[in-house]
């Protein structure tokens, strides 16, 4: 599959004209993203996850290194025409109505009348802006609400790549959740959306693939399923004896038993069989078998904490 | 179409300014009051009407064009509403040509309502159109395009109240262009020297002013025709280029 977004040992450094020093605020980031995935771009307040969609965004230039958006350089066009970005905090021109917010931002991608119009009551609609709201003026609108146009903004143009930079953060639960239903209807109409958020749930939800960063750095990116694998199995087992559970316990160095029913919390995988083999000699029955799964949460604090985080 | 729509934007943006419209509603009343203080000069008072209603259009406009100016791209930079705009496929000449242009909509509506107001009362008070202040006017509004390009260009890189106090003083300086034409011929070299830099590095605003010939028919200009479009294409060129500077440094800045 083509890449999306393909950054090469990408870097942004800032001079502190008080300390003299180089602040790195990105740090030869090598990353990929495929096209139609949902990719999780996550990393604390001020690791450099703004700094590296600004950067994709030619709003700010790199100081080393390269990127390609959607098979184009950094800054084009053409590429930009297929792109769509929502920032951290929906900014907009608070005169203006939700309805003539969505048409300047239609005609910023020259899209002519009359398919103007059906785009932007399209997009609002799909974002369940309430139709009341459309021709008032912003200054009005509520936390929930300026997501949702920013959102309907960022689709006003059928993008193929989407950058959201936490769309979900400061909204109440129900809008939360709405907004995250929206974002994943995104991905299943085969968009690429390269998500910036600290709502892990959310990311481990909605997100494909990750990627870690660390003060500018890439700490580990791969598969949510595969990151968030444990390494250890569950065993649930019942109508063994004494004497299994003993085996058991042997073979796993735990074994709990209770009410006729025997569990072993954490097998190494490679003794799975070795305790099933035993279970099913001493005509017992095997309840359940279930790997172990980290949350993403847990994956991203250890990874962050081997990093040397504070 | 996209450097129209961010224009259109900024004209909407810049008309629900409470400061500029409280400007134009003070110059307006100042303009529909003019013929009560004609008593101060009874045999003179059409020149002292005259001479008030372009003043206090010459003032506002100078206040409305340098808010303005120094405002429309610190403004998107500081609200990061340019962030949606440029993460478009928008040039970056596109955006700064947009907001010089939403920018000088904003005057020529500001200026032309200001000159309705004052040919109106002209009309009621003199009993006839004076179609020649017109020229005043119009003069007003192409000093202020100059301006106003010099204060976009100073806003790609310095901050707006830095801004005000350049576009500010260099008006004033530009306006001195007689004076700095006269020390052309100094004796001195080095006030010839800086005089020269002043007189043609800085725009010549001063050339713009042609109330002492509308109010005083005595004062002789050869072709008044050939004077105004000279002073036209003069306020064009130096814009253009002021422009195209201005969009070379925003082309590299950093938002």
């Amino acid at each position: 599959m083509a890449a999306a977004v393909s950054i090469q040992g990408l870097t942004k450094t800032y001079l502190d004209v008080w300390s003299k020093t180089e602040i790195r605020a990105v740090d030869n980031l090598t990353l990929e993203v495929e096209e139609g995935e949902i990719f999780g771009f996550l990393g604390r307040n001020g690791a450099g996850k703004t700094t590296t969609i600004k950067m994709l965004l030619g709003l700010i230039f790199p100081t080393l290194g390269t990127a390609t958006v959607l098979g184009k350089p950094i800054g084009d066009t053409d590429a930009k025409a297929q792109v769509s970005y929502l920032p951290e905090e929906a900014y907009f021109y608070e005169g203006m109505t939700g309805w003539d917010t969505m048409d300047f931002y239609a005609r910023l991608f020259r899209i002519p009348e009359p398919k103007r119009s059906e785009r932007i009551r399209q997009c609002l609609k799909d974002v369940f802006l309430d139709e009341s709201a459309w021709r008032r003026p912003i200054r009005g609108y509520s936390k929930g609400m300026r997501q949702r146009i920013g959102i309907a903004q960022a689709l006003i143009n059928d993008p193929k790549l989407l950058f959201l930079d936490e769309p979900t953060s400061g909204l109440d639960p129900i809008a939360h959740a709405e907004l995250r239903e929206i974002i994943v209807n995104v991905g299943r109409q085969g968009k690429t959306v390269f998500l910036s958020s600290h709502q892990l749930p959310d990311v481990e939800l909605t997100c494909s693939r990750v990627a870690i960063i660390h003060r500018g750095k890439l700490l580990t990116s791969g598969k949510t399923q595969e990151l968030t694998a444990g390494d250890k199995v569950e065993i649930t087992f019942s109508g063994g004896d004494a004497a299994l559970a003993e085996k058991v316990k042997a073979v796993a160095g735990t074994c709990e038993a209770k009410n006729g029913t025997c569990r072993v919390p954490a097998v190494d995988p490679q003794k799975v069989n070795d305790i099933v083999d035993l279970i099913r000699g001493a005509k017992a029955s095997v309840v359940s078998v279930v790997p172990h799964r980290r949350t993403l949460e847990e994956v991203f604090v250890d990874t962050v904490m081997k990093a040397g985080a504070n | 179409m996209v450097t129209l729509a961010i224009a259109k934007q900024t004209l909407e943006d810049m008309l629900r300014r409470k400061i500029l419209l409280i400007l134009l509603i003070v110059a307006v009343a100042m303009i529909a009051l003019g013929p009560s203080v004609g008593f101060l000069s009874p045999r003179e008072s059409s020149a002292v009407l005259r001479s008030l209603g372009l003043a206090v259009i010459l003032l506002a406009g100078l206040l409305i064009t340098v808010l303005t100016g120094i405002q429309v791209i610190p403004t998107e930079i500081e609200r990061r509403t340019v962030y949606t705009v440029l993460s478009k496929p928008v040039q970056r000449y596109e955006f700064v040509l947009g907001k010089f242009l939403g920018g000088l909509f904003t005057v020529f509506v500001m200026i032309a309502s200001m000159g309705i107001v004052f040919i109106g009362v002209l009309r009621y008070q003199e009993g006839r159109f004076a179609t020649e202040m017109i020229q005043g006017v119009m003069m007003t509004f192409f000093q202020m395009t100059l301006l106003g390009a010099l204060a976009i260009f100073f806003s790609t890189f310095a901050t707006p109240v830095v801004n005000f106090f350049l576009s500010f003083g260099l008006f004033i300086v530009g306006n001195m262009s007689a004076v700095t034409e006269s020390l052309l011929n100094n004796k001195n070299v080095a006030t010839r020297l800086i005089a020269g830099a002043v007189h043609y590095a800085i725009p010549n605003f001063g050339n713009f002013n042609i109330q002492n010939k509308l109010i005083h028919p005595q004062v002789v200009i050869k072709d008044m025709n050939v004077f105004i479009m000279q002073n036209i294409a003069y306020a064009l060129i130096y814009s253009a280029v002021l422009l195209l500077l201005a969009i070379i440094v925003f082309d590299r800045r950093e938002v």
